[in-house]
This record gives C-alpha cells, sequence and structure tokens, in this order.
C-alpha cells in the first residue's frame, strides 16, 4: 500500500516551504489572501444562487446574472485556490490528516458538479430560457443546493482550525 | 450568557458559523454593486435597481452578523477591548458603513445619467478597498489581536 507521508515529508523539508512555514509573516499572510478571495467568491456566489431561488435581484433575467457575475467569480476562485494549495503544501503533515479539510474538499466537488450539471442543463435549450418552466425548477434546485454546500465549505473551512478534535 | 457561549462548544461552533456565512453574504451584495459601480457585471440592469435589490440583502445579512457576532464579543469583551487590532477592524468597520449608508448610497440612487462617469467607478473603488479591508483586519485579529 503505497504511502503519501514521505512524499509529503519531502515537501515539508523543502527550503522554500520550510522558510514559509517558520516565517512570522508567511502563513498569515497567505492565510488572509485565503479568506478574502473564498469572501469574494463566496459572496458572488451567494448573490447568484439568491437570484436562482428567486430571492433577491429578480428584475435581472437569470441568464445574465450567471453570464455576467461568473468571470468575477472565476476571478476570485483562481487566488483562493492557489492560496489553498500553498497553505497545504507549506505545512503538509499538518493538514494531511485533518478531516475537515478533507470535507471542505469534497463539499468543493460536491458544488462544482451542481454547478456544472446546471451550465450544462441551462446553455442547451438557447434564447429565452428564462421564460422554460423546466428552467425556474431546476434553477431553484441548484440555487438552492448551492447555497447549502457552500455555506458548508465556508463552516467546515473554519473547523479545519479545530485540529484538537481529530 | 458569555458563560454559558465560553462553556459549549456546539453553540459557539453554531454561531461563529452562522457569523461566516452572513458576513460573506453581505460583503457579496457589497461587491455586486461596487462591481456595477465599476461599470462591470450586471451592466445591463440599471444601478437603482441593483443596489435597492442588494440593499435588502445588506441589512438581513447585517442583522445577521450583529446578532452572531455580539455572542462572540461579551464572551472575550475584556481581551478585545485591549487589542490595538480590534479597535482598528471597529474605526475601520465605522467608516466603511458610513460611507456606505451615505456617500455610496446616494450614487447608487442617482440618475445614471447625471453624474459624471468618474464619479460612481470611484465610488466603487473606495467601497472595495475598505469593505475588503474591513475583511482583512477582521482576520488579523486571530494572529496579531
Amino acid at each position: 500500500m503505497l504511502s503519501i507521508v514521505p512524499a509529503l515529508e519531502w515537501i515539508e523539508g523543502l527550503a522554500w516551504t520550510t522558510a514559509i512555514r517558520e516565517s512570522a509573516w508567511g502563513y498569515p499572510i497567505i492565510e488572509i489572501a485565503h479568506v478574502a478571495s473564498i469572501v469574494a467568491f463566496a459572496g458572488l456566489v451567494i448573490m447568484m444562487d439568491l437570484r436562482l431561488v428567486g430571492l433577491a435581484f429578480t428584475h435581472a433575467p437569470l441568464m445574465q446574472i450567471q453570464r455576467r457575475l461568473f468571470p468575477w467569480q472565476m476571478a476570485a476562485l483562481v487566488p483562493a485556490t492557489a492560496t489553498g494549495a500553498l497553505l497545504f503544501v507549506v505545512d503538509p503533515l499538518r493538514y494531511y490528516g485533518n478531516i475537515f479539510l478533507g470535507v471542505k474538499l469534497s463539499l468543493v466537488a460536491l458544488a462544482g458538479i451542481n454547478a456544472l450539471a446546471f451550465h450544462l442543463m441551462t446553455y442547451r435549450t438557447d434564447g429565452q430560457w428564462d421564460e422554460h418552466p423546466q428552467v425556474a425548477v431546476r434553477a431553484w434546485r441548484a440555487g438552492a443546493v448551492s447555497l447549502l454546500l457552500w455555506s458548508a465549505v465556508i463552516v467546515s473551512g473554519r473547523l479545519i482550525a479545530f485540529s484538537w478534535f481529530v | 450568557m458569555s458563560q454559558a457561549y465560553r462553556e459549549s462548544l456546539w453553540l459557539f461552533t453554531a454561531t461563529q458559523s452562522l457569523h461566516l456565512v452572513s458576513i460573506t453574504t453581505f460583503v457579496g451584495a457589497i461587491l455586486i454593486v461596487d462591481l456595477r459601480l465599476l461599470g462591470w457585471g450586471l451592466v445591463r440592469q440599471s444601478l437603482a435597481r441593483t443596489a435597492r435589490s442588494a440593499q435588502r440583502i445588506l441589512l438581513w445579512a447585517g442583522l445577521a452578523v450583529l446578532a452572531t457576532g455580539i455572542p462572540q464579543f461579551t464572551a472575550n469583551a475584556l481581551s478585545y477591548s485591549r487589542s490595538p487590532v480590534f479597535t482598528f477592524k471597529m474605526c475601520l468597520l465605522a467608516a466603511a458603513l458610513v460611507f456606505t449608508a451615505t456617500l455610496r448610497r446616494h450614487v447608487t440612487v442617482a440618475d445614471e445619467g447625471r453624474l459624471p462617469v468618474w464619479v460612481p467607478r470611484a465610488v466603487g473603488a473606495v467601497s472595495l478597498v475598505l469593505w475588503m479591508s474591513v475583511t482583512i483586519s477582521g482576520r488579523l485579529i486571530t494572529f496579531y489581536g
């Protein structure tokens, strides 16, 4: 059974990861950048989801909300992911066994699948898919699921720090 | 109440979780309007209508942030009151709130044609910087409070 631990130990031993890990500013800067990008990303996703479930921005057609916000959500997701990866790589053995990190990443994957499924469905119908009755139902479901999943991602992310549970 | 709050891990976790989600929702509502002020995002919708919808979210999410923030604050009031980082964050927050409730609000409801183009852009940029700074200083409390 191949263990990933030796690889993680090697990463931990690298000069640059060690330097960041042992510096006073390294971890705070990366972590704060991570949180700030997530807040921006998830905040915009929540705005879109509130539209999907019909609670806000109802003057804007569904398709527009999605199309116009998507690039900005992605713009925030890139630094969020990069800083997240960096956080792990700088201290891999600390996070490797952390159950909340595992939960968080699984939830992110599920949220991604939910988003992808909705994207594929809506881009298949053309033009005025806002008026499509099927779309309204699926949009509501996709939005509700997304709200739940991303809230859970935020919570599990916060719980990572409670490593003494593990 | 502070005692019960400190001693119940579940209560603390639940409250803080709601706090984090409310903050994220609040910032999202800020961002969507700031993007629009900068001429991005929901450009096909009127600024005023987007801002009005966002304002409802700001009020509800803001209420939730307050409601979930107060138990956390009172449980650690003494250490917070001694923390310069916490004081700094609160001042920044106050500035951001005042700016949002006055100048920014005025610009979002004004007729879009009447103000020079640079005004909403400047307001959007300032708002973005202010609110992201509040978010960042909030995290700084954990490290340097």
